[in-house]
């Protein structure tokens, strides 16, 4: 995707009022067709008088009952089968994100001496993690399970269900609390944890901590990377059609107590130095009665897998190093895939979403320079006419910052995520969570606004989700930004010195 | 350490290091300055052992979250030791640079009533974890606080430091405020850093002829292996002591350490004449503008008191009764003064290697009330590095022994441990004995 801005000229004043005058005129251009159409009835009916009218409905009068029966009966018809045919609406109804003690905060010199500590890293190793934290975008507020506060991290498998508990039962039980919803009520349970999959599996530990119903439809998805929360949302979604009157629960969450690298290999030591504590519990219904309370509606899901090509799919890699250690590994091509990846999703999300001026101008933009050969630039769309919220998976800094660059996103768009990676780190598939919480507690999230979510993970996979608001949030809002809100946006410097 | 007889496997099981985070973190940037009395202690460390009931609330989890609570308070305790590059008193300072101080997991194979009545010197030792600054000093953790779980579901914390960051009545201070914290109480005595608190007059007179003495002993090429014994005397058990001295202005602190220095000196040379013993008084409080308690850092003041041990206890009782109540204040500032001239030197032994003797037990130490009502059962303190001749701590007692009891921990050279716990004289007023050497 080319990313040179456009050309000069554009940002003259004059050519902005065009833009704006041609956007409206393409956007509301049923309304443009009407006016005239119903200003020529108007005066239509008023040029003709009185009588003509009356001869017009006598005339109604005289045709036959079984005419207008059938005509009747056609418009019924035709509406029942349009409004049956309408997927079911899917509410957000509420969220709850999992809000870490801050007795797990790893402070930048902890983590370091940590490092130091532990045998099985030696100088270089050390010297590297120091440097990738320097300039990762993360804070001194960062949690991590109580498992890696120890020298040497004990990450055993009852310490990654013991982090498991701790994450996605604060979180579900806050949810539960905050939406009043008993445990009987929920009909479809979605769990999805990338690197911890134990048997019974995080779905089973739930419906057993929480005693659902044995007829519950529960799901855990495991080893799809940090986009499998809007997976388990496309898949809720998907449930959601088949069953009516449904309340479902998606649990998103990724356990690091197991994930520890304690090797060598330098690609394989990013995860250790961004990956934190983090957990998300939504819950989804597609009942009417929710309508009123719920918070969004999701309007589109759309899923890109590269995993056809091979670069892609080496991309994130879980595997054994020389000694036998096993980390993800993340190649150099990260970020171009990453890109790539991104142009394919967006190129099946923008006739979804983008409105029709937008549209147009790409057509054309299309056609000149396939049909005529003429040496343009690819048109990029302005998402920012069709969202006024991002969320971009909080991956690590590098990810938000191509991100911000491709979409041509301002500052302000990309806080959340950049704010959220310094509160919290990479939570993985939560992450999104999280800044939407920032954007709710900062009083940003009105009525009507539109929120466009994009996960990136191994495999490689893009996947966006977009939500409308269907209520204001007021503030102050009860979540994991309650006690740092006011502190942010703060200033994250390129390099934090840390020694 | 040798222990001249087979060593019965102790109880105590390590078997966890971590590290404690600060709940808010430090402001980067922050310093703390060590003053001249802190420079002069840090060959030594200090460790406390509180010992408590089985509580609902008193469990390692909710400890170690209290613990992060009232770290908060502390950024000193958390940072770690640099070079001081300016022109500040001495060779170390900290920077707080947030990094946690160290917390050790334990196990304990037996109840607290059965410890208590029979553990021995070394397992008392191995309740309060230490590790000596290794090659790294930025990357040691100045403090480290060991949890000990017992069977019965008792808890034993025990906390240990370099003398370097703080003297016996900082920690007790410290137990205290993360007590209170863990309570959700108000912490009564908060820290208070304030490194000129003992810088030198604007007139100084440096001068101290017994610290002087001390700095030029040598080290002993071969130190003697050092054991300890812990005496537990009861009210009744002081009062009689006062009593059988028949002097009225005597305190249970005389009483004590007179009868101490006199049954050791007689055990070390058949014949008793002139000798010395080191004093270590704190002296936050008697400074013409006294410290709070919460003062962070050291505050001891370590004096020579010469006594003719032939004429006897009453006399030895005497003379130091009068030396302790006979402290000025100029005397403090000498010392201090002296020691700011030389605190870029290396530091030399304070406890020892002469016979010292700790007067600690005008600092209340049973206060850290994790639970409402809930003191500790016993609380010991020892001094690391204090080999030499041997080291005498007078503490505050258990409160439910009187007001007058005192724990009296003695440490001596292993044959010296194994005749003083069997002194008559000593025992004549009862004393329950506690954490004797193995043998």
């Amino acid at each position: 995707m080319a990313n040179e801005p456009l050309p000069p000229f554009s940002s003259s004043v004059r050519l902005k009022y065009v833009k704006l005058g041609y956007q409206y005129l393409v956007n509301h251009i049923l309304t443009f067709i009407l006016i005239p159409i119903i200003v020529g009835i108007s005066i239509e009916l008023a040029r003709v008088g009185p009588d003509e009218i009356l001869s017009l409905v006598r005339f109604l009068n005289d045709l036959d009952l079984i005419y207008v029966m059938s005509t009747l009966f056609l418009v019924i018809i035709v509406g029942t089968v349009y409004f049956m045919s309408r997927p079911r609406p899917v509410y957000l109804v509420d969220y709850a994100c999992f809000r870490p003690k801050p007795n797990f905060r790893v402070p930048f010199s902890t983590f370091l001496e940590h490092a130091r500590l532990v045998p099985q890293f030696d100088e270089r190793t050390v010297r590297f993690q120091v440097k990738i934290l320097e300039r990762s975008g993360l804070g001194e507020e960062t949690c991590l399970p109580p498992a890696n506060h120890y020298i040497p991290p004990t990450c055993s498998m009852a310490a990654a269900r013991s982090e498991a508990e701790l994450v996605i039962f604060s979180a579900i039980d806050e949810l539960l609390n905050k939406t009043g919803m008993r445990p009987k009520n929920i009909d479809i349970l979605i769990v999805n944890c990338s690197l911890f999959s134990p048997t019974p599996s995080l779905s089973a530990m739930i419906v057993n901590k929480y005693k659902l119903r044995s007829n519950i439809l529960s799901f855990n998805l495991s080893g799809m990377g940090c986009s499998a929360g809007l997976i388990s949302l496309d898949l809720a979604r998907d449930l959601l059609q088949a069953h009516g009157n449904s309340n479902a629960l998606v649990v998103s969450t990724e356990i690091i107590t197991p994930n520890y690298y304690l090797g060598k290999e330098r690609a394989m030591l990013l995860p250790n130095c961004l990956f934190r504590m983090g957990a998300a519990a939504v819950l989804l219904s597609n009942c009417r009665r929710e309508r009123s309370r719920a918070k969004y509606r999701l309007t589109h899901v759309v899923r890109t897998h590269k995993g056809a090509d091979d670069a892609a799919y080496r991309c994130v890699f879980q595997e054994q190093d020389s000694e036998g250690l096993t980390g993800i590994n993340l190649s150099k091509d990260l970020m171009a895939i990453a890109g790539d990846a991104l142009k394919s999703n967006i190129t099946t999300m923008g006739p979804l979403v983008l409105p029709a001026s937008e549209q147009l101008l790409f057509l054309f933009s299309l056609i000149a320079r396939k049909v005529f050969k003429a040496k343009w630039k690819p048109y990029i769309p302005d998402f920012r006419l069709a969202f006024e919220h991002f969320c971009i998976h909080a991956g690590g800094r590098a990810v938000i910052d191509e991100l911000q660059k491709n979409l041509q996103l301002s500052d302000q768009h990309v806080e959340a995520s950049r704010m959220a990676l310094h509160r919290f780190g990479n939570t993985s598939s939560s992450s999104l969570w999280y800044e939407l919480n920032y954007i709710e507690s900062k009083g940003r999230m009105k009525k009507g606004d539109r929120v466009w979510m994009i996960g990136f993970g191994s495999g490689f996979k893009c996947n966006s989700a977009v939500w409308k608001c269907l209520k204001t949030i007021k503030t102050p809002v009860d979540g994991p930004w309650s006690t740092s809100i006011h502190r942010y946006p703060v200033d994250i410097p390129a390099v934090v010195k840390v020694l | 350490m040798t222990v001249s007889v087979e060593t019965r496997r102790s109880r105590v099981t390590v078997y966890a290091k971590s590290t404690a985070p600060s709940l808010t973190p430090v402001k980067p940037g922050k310093t703390h300055e060590f003053t001249a009395l802190d420079h002069s202690m840090s060959r030594h460390s200090v460790h406390l052992v509180c010992y408590y009931r089985q509580e609902p609330t008193v469990t390692m989890t909710a400890l170690k979250e209290s613990l992060c609570d009232v770290l908060s308070y502390y950024p000193a305790m958390t940072g770690r030791l640099v070079k001081n590059e300016g022109d500040g008193c001495g060779e170390w300072m900290v920077k707080c640079n947030d990094a946690g101080v160290r917390m050790v997991d334990a196990r304990a194979d037996t109840t607290l009533d059965e410890f208590l009545a029979s553990a021995t010197d070394e397992e008392e030792r191995q309740l309060a974890y230490w590790e000596d600054v290794g090659s790294d000093p930025y990357l040691w953790s100045p403090y480290c606080i060991q949890f000990t779980d017992f069977k019965d579901g008792s808890m034993a914390v025990g906390i240990s430091c370099t003398h370097f960051h703080a003297d016996p009545t900082c920690v007790a201070v410290f137990a205290r405020a993360w007590s209170e914290t863990h309570r959700r109480a108000l912490v009564t005595c908060p820290p208070f850093f304030h490194p000129w608190a003992f810088y030198p007059r604007k007139n100084p007179v440096p001068s101290s002829p017994h610290l002087s003495e001390k700095s030029t002993i040598p080290p002993p090429l071969h130190p003697p292996a050092m054991s300890s014994v812990t005496f537990a005397f009861s009210a009744s058990s002081v009062r009689q002591c006062l009593a059988d001295l028949q002097l009225s202005n005597l305190s249970p602190f005389d009483a004590l350490a007179s009868l101490l220095w006199l049954r050791i000196s007689s055990y070390k040379s058949a014949s008793l004449g002139t000798a010395q013993l080191t004093l270590a008084v704190d002296c936050r409080r008697r400074m013409s503008a006294p410290l709070p308690l919460g003062f962070y850092g050291n505050a001891l003041h370590f004096f020579g008191v010469k006594a003719d041990l032939s004429s006897g206890w009453i006399h030895i009782a005497s003379e130091l009764n009068r030396h302790v109540s006979g402290i000025k204040e100029d005397d403090v500032w000498s010392s201090v003064e002296w020691l700011h001239e030389r605190s870029k030197e290396k530091a030399f032994q304070m406890y020892g290697p002469e016979l010292t003797c700790l007067a600690w037990d005008n600092v209340p130490v049973y206060n850290a009330e994790f639970s409402p009502g809930a003191i500790p059962v016993h609380v010991g303190c020892r001094i690391g590095n204090a080999q030499g001749e041997g080291l005498v701590v007078i503490m505050a007692g258990a409160p439910g022994e009187g007001e007058e009891a005192r724990t009296v921990i003695v440490t001596l050279p292993t044959d010296l441990t194994a005749q003083i716990y069997r002194d008559e004289a000593i025992l004549k007023y009862g004393p329950k004995i506690m954490f004797s050497p193995n043998i």
